[in-house]
């Protein structure tokens, strides 16, 4: 019932195509058998009722997505993962008090596990007596331990009642993320297409384009790096595409001017959500900004300290494992630093992002940002190193297009800093590597973080 | 293991000098002899000045004598007297982590 606006599109569309997962299609027909099935087999033969707090894991395909929407009309409490997140797979169902795990492989054959473990969590009970579905999603702690942010799953659906244009949609953000969950859910509730993929490289990425005349691609800012280095956009045909979204971490404006020159029929738009928040409705001042509008109905946006905080109707109830991190009056403080003009806000980065140099801060950002324009820079990563000097020292790891000498290139390349930046943004080590150490996420690690 | 001289370290604080005197405006660059005052009084560089040469320093050391050393660790900051304050007192010390 909780999917009623969904399940009647579903019947409308009965013969138009879904899903195509791994190149397979799936009609909107197949797709709402299978959503019945699932939502018999788990109160009938796996004792999976409203309430029961159940890990959905595997990534975006036929039955994942059959399963994530029965669990959702039956009201169980979701937490969906990745399977390429397993490294942390046993510390995730500990801090959810998972009750039933449902896992798929590689071939999308589910498997049913009780855990044998009750859930009596004061706010799982909150999502059992309003009897509506729950949504766990994990984001990183400032301890080290994730966080696990608890939502009422019916406030983050609401917004989908409302009809809004279909377009053929790669689902590229991850299954256990809110960003991938929203593009499934806003694809599916305008009778779209959603084209799904494990192979997430910018080859295969730009393949499925081509084939499928995908016509948005929601995606990040590093991934859009490794497409421009890759050059996979050249060898393929990518006239389909109308739209790249990209969110998830700041933009380079370097990136963004390579995008739009390299790909000129597309628009770029940025997103903002965050897992504790959901996605906000986003306005770019032009293709080539970074400065946006945020907010829309059943948001209210503000600035405190130049961090932004969010009231909606969808942020989560609270996280299971840290305080509620919330103002007395009901915002979200998103930790996020914003500078504003009239309107429009420029997203900073984190707060907890920025490196403190003898005092002076920084967002590594920005200073990547400069180091990619410089020449025979394929690309870079820049973090803080503690130092007893001056608190932290700013590192830059760069990855070169061809080889040269590495003292040699330290020197141009702090030289070409110094014309740009001011002295305390200057990188004082410069590691020349082969790779550029990405996260599964496609975002940069930050590493040897720390505060002053 | 063979010793490494003062005169090769010498050399390679020198060749860090030079990496840092090509960012330094003219008044500002540092002298290659021994008695150069590095950092305290009388010093041309300032703190960012002073932790990019140590960097520099850490970086050739790595690259020319394949040794890997930590110049900023509670050890150097530590010592009684400064290994920062000369080229002489930083090439000492260096010899004292390299030949240890």
């Amino acid at each position: 019932m909780h999917l009623d606006f969904l399940i009647s599109g579903f019947e409308k569309n009965r013969d138009k195509t879904a899903l195509i997962c791994d190149d397979k299609k799936f009609s909107y027909g197949d797709l709402l058998d299978n959503f019945y099935f699932f939502k018999k087999e788990l109160l009938i033969n796996r004792n999976i009722h409203s309430g029961s707090l159940v890990l959905l894991e595997g990534d975006f395909s036929f039955n994942t997505i059959s399963l994530l929407l029965a669990l959702t009309d039956n009201c169980c409490i979701i937490v969906p993962l990745n399977s390429s997140s397993k490294s942390d797979r046993n510390e995730l169902i500990d801090i959810a008090g998972i009750e039933y795990v449902i896992s798929l492989n590689d071939s999308d054959e589910a498997e049913f596990k009780s855990t044998g473990f009750s859930s009596s969590h004061e706010l799982i009970k909150i999502i059992r007596e309003r009897k509506n579905p729950g949504l766990i999603l994990f984001s990183s702690g400032t301890s080290g331990k994730p966080k696990a942010a608890v939502h009422d799953f019916s406030g983050l659906l609401k917004k989908f009642r409302t009809k809004r244009d279909s377009l053929v949609t790669l689902n590229f953000l991850l299954f256990d993320h809110w960003g991938g969950l929203n593009t499934l859910f806003h694809t599916l509730s305008n009778n779209g297409t959603v084209v799904t993929t494990s192979d997430r490289s910018p080859d295969n990425i730009c393949r499925l384009i081509e084939k499928h005349k995908i016509e948005l691609l929601p995606s990040s800012p590093t991934f859009l790096n490794l497409l421009l280095m890759s050059e996979a956009n050249k060898q393929y045909d990518l006239r389909s595409l109308k739209i790249i979204s990209y969110g998830t971490e700041p933009m380079s404006a370097v990136t963004l001017k390579k995008l739009n020159s390299e790909l000129p029929d597309v628009k770029f738009r940025q997103t903002y959500g965050l897992i504790e928040t959901g996605v906000l409705r986003t306005k770019s001042k032009d293709d080539n900004s970074l400065w946006l509008k945020l907010g829309g109905e059943g948001f209210e946006v503000r600035v405190r300290d130049n961090i932004l905080q969010i009231k909606s109707e969808s942020n989560i109830l609270g996280y299971l494992n840290y305080p509620a991190p919330f103002t007395e009056d009901g915002y979200f403080i998103t930790g996020d630093e914003v500078e504003t003009d009239g309107e429009y806000y420029r997203i900073l980065g984190r707060k907890s992002e920025q490196i403190n140099i003898g005092g002076e801060k920084v967002y590594p950002g920005e200073i990547e940002n400069v180091i990619r324009e410089f020449d025979n820079v394929a690309d870079a990563v820049v973090y803080g190193e503690k130092n007893p000097v001056t608190g932290n020292i700013l590192c830059a790891d760069v990855k070169l297009f061809t080889d040269e000498n590495a003292s040699e290139f330290r020197v141009r390349l702090k030289k070409f800093c110094q014309s740009k930046l001011s002295k305390y943004k200057i990188p004082a080590r410069i590691n020349i590597t082969e790779e550029i150490n990405y996260s599964e996420r496609f975002k940069k690690k930050l590493k040897n973080q720390s505060g002053p | 293991m063979r010793m490494i001289t003062t005169e090769k370290i010498n050399e390679t604080i020198y060749n860090a000098l030079d990496e840092i005197n090509q960012l330094l405006p003219g008044e500002k660059k540092i002298q290659k002899t021994e008695g150069e005052i590095l950092y305290g009084s009388g010093s041309r560089l300032d703190s960012l000045g002073m932790v990019n040469l140590i960097v520099a320093v850490e970086q050739r050391i790595q690259d020319e004598l394949g040794q890997s050393i930590d110049l900023t660790d509670e050890k150097a900051l530590s010592q009684k007297n400064s290994p920062f304050l000369t080229v002489k007192t930083l090439s000492d010390y260096i010899a004292s982590l390299l030949n240890n």
